[in-house]
C-alpha cells in the first residue's frame, strides 16, 4: 500500500468514526480513550501525509490529495473535540407539564401535558427554552444541534392510568415513591427483570381507597412472547395491594380496556411518552465544508491531468 | 534506495513525534468516558416555583362550567389542591371557607382545585364542609403536577399580574393563610 492509499484509507477511516457521532449519536464509544486514540492517530498519519505531499513528496496529485486531506483533518478535528471536551450523554425527563433544568445548556425543557390519547400516539413534545432565545420544539423525529451538542427526543414507555372505585368515581392516582406526586401517567423509571429481559416498572397509589399498584410494562411483542398471559397488545401486569401491604390481587390490563381488581377498577392507556437526550457531536456544517474539501481534492487529484504522469499524445501520420 | 530509506525514516519519526506530541495534549483534555448520566425532572417542590408565571390549565368546575386559573388575572389568587381523601384537607377546609368569606369583598380570589377525582366525590364533600368558594374538578391532576406538589393539600398565591408568589406545602392556619396573602396584597 503507498503512503497515498494509507492516507486516503486512514482518511476515510477517520471521517466514518465522526460521522458515527451525528449517525449514532450518544454512545459511549466516543468518550472511551480508545476512540480519541484512534482519531489521534489517525490524525497524526494524516498531517504526516499532507505536510509530505505539499512539499512534493507524491508528485502534483499528492499534492491535490493533501488538500482533500485537509477537509478529512477538520473533521477528524472536530470529532476529537466533540469526544473530548463535549459533554457526556444525558437523558432528561420529566412528567407532562413538568419544567426540568437543563444545566449543560443552559435552558429549561418543557414537557408537554399528555392525556390518553397523547400517550396512545406517542404525539407529546418537549420544547427547550433559553434566556434570550425563542422556544424550540425538539421534533420527534429529526434532531437540533446547539454548539458541540446533538439535541434529540427518544420515546420511553408510559401508561395513561385512570382508576375508579366500584361506584365508578374517578379516583386520584398519586406516584409516592416517583419524582412527580400527583400524575396519572406513569413513565416506568426503574425495571424488573424477568426470565433473561428487563421490564419496566413503576408503582401507582390510589389514596381514596387505600392501594397500592405495582405495574409491568408489556410491550406488543413482549406479551405476544408471554403465551399465558394471552393477550397480543401491550399491556400492564397489576399487583395490587392495599396500603398495609397485604396483597389483593394480580391482574393483566391490555391498553384502553377497564380490568376489575376487588374494589379497585383499572384502565391503561400504554403508548410512550417522549424524553431528551444530549450528546457530543460535531457541528453538521463542520461535516459537509469537511467532506466537500475532501472529496473536492480527491476528485481533483484523480480527474485532471496531472503533469507528473506522462501525457500521451497521438502522432500525426505522415501523408 | 538510501535515499527512499532515509524518507521513511523521516516520515516514521514524523508521525512518532506527531502521535507523542498530539497524545500528551488528548491526554490532558481527557477526563474518562464518565457514565450516562439521567436528569429525572424532579419537583423541588411548590416552594421552588415563587417568581414564576402561574400557568393555567381549563378544567371544569363543580356547578359544570368550564373555568381556569388564567380568567383571574388581576386578581390576588389563593389556590389550594386538595382531594377528598386527604386527612389534611378536610382539617383546612374549615379555614379555608373562613378566608374566603373574609376576603372575597377585598377582591381574593379562592379557588379548591381537586386533584383526579369525580365531580360527585368532590361536590358531596363540599356540602359536607359547607364550601361556597368555586371548586375545579382537575380530573387529569394538571394543576398537580405544574404547581410541583408533592403532597396534599399545596397552597399557591399568586398575584395580580399572574406570578406564583408563594407555594405551601402542608395544611395551613386561617392565620397562615391571612399572613401569606396579606404580604401578596401588600406588595402591590
Amino acid at each position: 500500500m503507498t503512503s497515498r492509499q494509507t492516507a486516503l484509507f486512514v482518511a476515510c477511516v477517520a471521517i466514518g468514526l465522526t460521522l458515527a457521532q451525528d449517525v449514532r449519536p450518544g454512545l459511549d464509544l466516543y468518550h472511551t480513550w480508545q476512540y480519541a486514540a484512534a482519531l489521534t492517530i489517525a490524525i497524526v498519519v494524516l498531517v504526516s501525509y499532507a505536510w509530505g505531499a505539499r512539499a512534493g513528496a507524491d508528485g502534483l496529485a499528492g499534492a491535490r490529495i493533501a488538500i482533500a486531506i485537509v477537509g478529512a483533518l477538520a473533521i477528524a478535528g472536530g470529532g476529537l473535540l466533540a469526544g473530548l471536551i463535549g459533554p457526556d450523554t444525558i437523558t432528561v425527563g420529566g412528567s407532562p407539564g413538568s419544567v426540568t433544568p437543563v444545566g449543560d445548556l443552559q435552558a429549561a425543557a418543557f414537557f408537554s401535558q399528555a392525556d390518553p390519547q397523547t400517550i396512545e400516539r406517542g404525539a407529546a413534545t418537549v420544547a427547550l427554552r433559553r434566556p434570550g432565545h425563542d422556544p424550540l420544539t425538539v421534533p420527534a423525529t429529526g434532531r437540533l444541534f446547539l454548539g458541540t451538542s446533538i439535541v434529540y427526543v427518544s420515546a420511553r414507555p408510559a401508561a395513561y392510568i385512570v382508576a375508579r372505585d366500584a361506584q365508578g368515581n374517578r379516583l386520584t392516582v398519586t406516584q409516592p415513591t416517583n419524582t412527580t406526586f400527583l400524575s396519572p401517567v406513569l413513565l416506568f423509571p426503574q425495571n424488573q427483570p424477568l426470565r433473561d429481559k428487563s421490564y419496566p416498572l413503576d408503582t401507582f397509589a390510589t389514596p381514596g381507597i387505600h392501594r397500592i399498584v405495582r405495574a409491568l410494562y408489556f410491550s406488543a411483542a413482549d406479551a405476544q412472547a408471554f403465551n399465558h398471559l394471552g393477550v397480543r397488545q401491550s399491556a400492564l401486569v397489576l399487583a395490587v395491594n392495599d396500603d398495609a401491604g397485604k396483597t389483593i390481587g394480580l391482574t393483566i390490563a391490555p391498553s384502553g380496556r377497564e380490568v376489575a381488581i376487588g374494589n379497585l377498577h383499572v384502565t391503561a392507556t400504554l403508548g410512550t411518552y417522549p424524553q431528551l437526550v444530549i450528546a457530543a457531536a460535531p457541528h453538521p456544517a463542520l461535516l459537509a465544508i469537511g467532506l466537500l474539501v475532501f472529496f473536492g481534492g480527491v476528485l481533483a487529484a484523480y480527474t485532471r491531468p496531472s503533469p507528473d504522469k506522462p501525457v500521451v499524445t497521438p502522432v500525426a501520420q505522415q501523408p | 534506495m538510501r535515499c527512499l530509506t532515509v524518507h521513511v525514516h523521516s516520515a516514521a519519526a514524523r508521525v512518532a513525534v506527531g502521535v507523542i506530541v498530539l497524545g500528551i495534549l488528548v491526554g490532558g483534555c481527557y477526563s474518562g468516558g464518565g457514565p450516562k448520566r439521567t436528569i429525572d425532572g424532579g419537583s423541588g417542590g411548590p416552594g421552588s416555583l415563587a417568581g414564576a408565571p402561574a400557568v393555567s390549565y381549563t378544567v371544569k368546575r363543580l356547578d359544570g362550567h368550564t373555568d381556569a386559573l388564567a380568567r383571574y388575572r388581576g386578581s390576588v389568587v389563593l389556590m389550594n389542591l386538595w382531594a377528598t381523601w386527604c386527612p389534611p384537607c378536610r382539617q383546612e377546609m374549615p379555614a379555608l371557607q373562613q378566608f374566603y368569606r373574609e376576603n372575597k369583598s377585598r377582591g381574593v380570589v379562592v379557588l379548591g382545585v381537586d386533584q383526579g377525582e369525580s365531580a360527585a366525590a368532590a361536590a358531596t364533600f363540599a356540602r359536607a364542609h359547607g364550601v361556597t368558594f368555586p371548586i375545579l374538578l382537575d380530573a387529569d391532576e394538571q394543576y398537580g403536577r405544574s404547581y410541583a406538589a408533592i403532597g396534599l393539600p399545596t397552597t399557591v398565591i399568586i398575584d395580580r399580574r399572574g406570578h406564583v408568589v408563594r407555594g405551601i406545602d402542608g395544611e395551613l392556619t386561617l392565620a397562615q393563610m391571612r399572613e401569606a396573602v396579606g404580604s401578596a396584597l401588600r406588595a402591590q
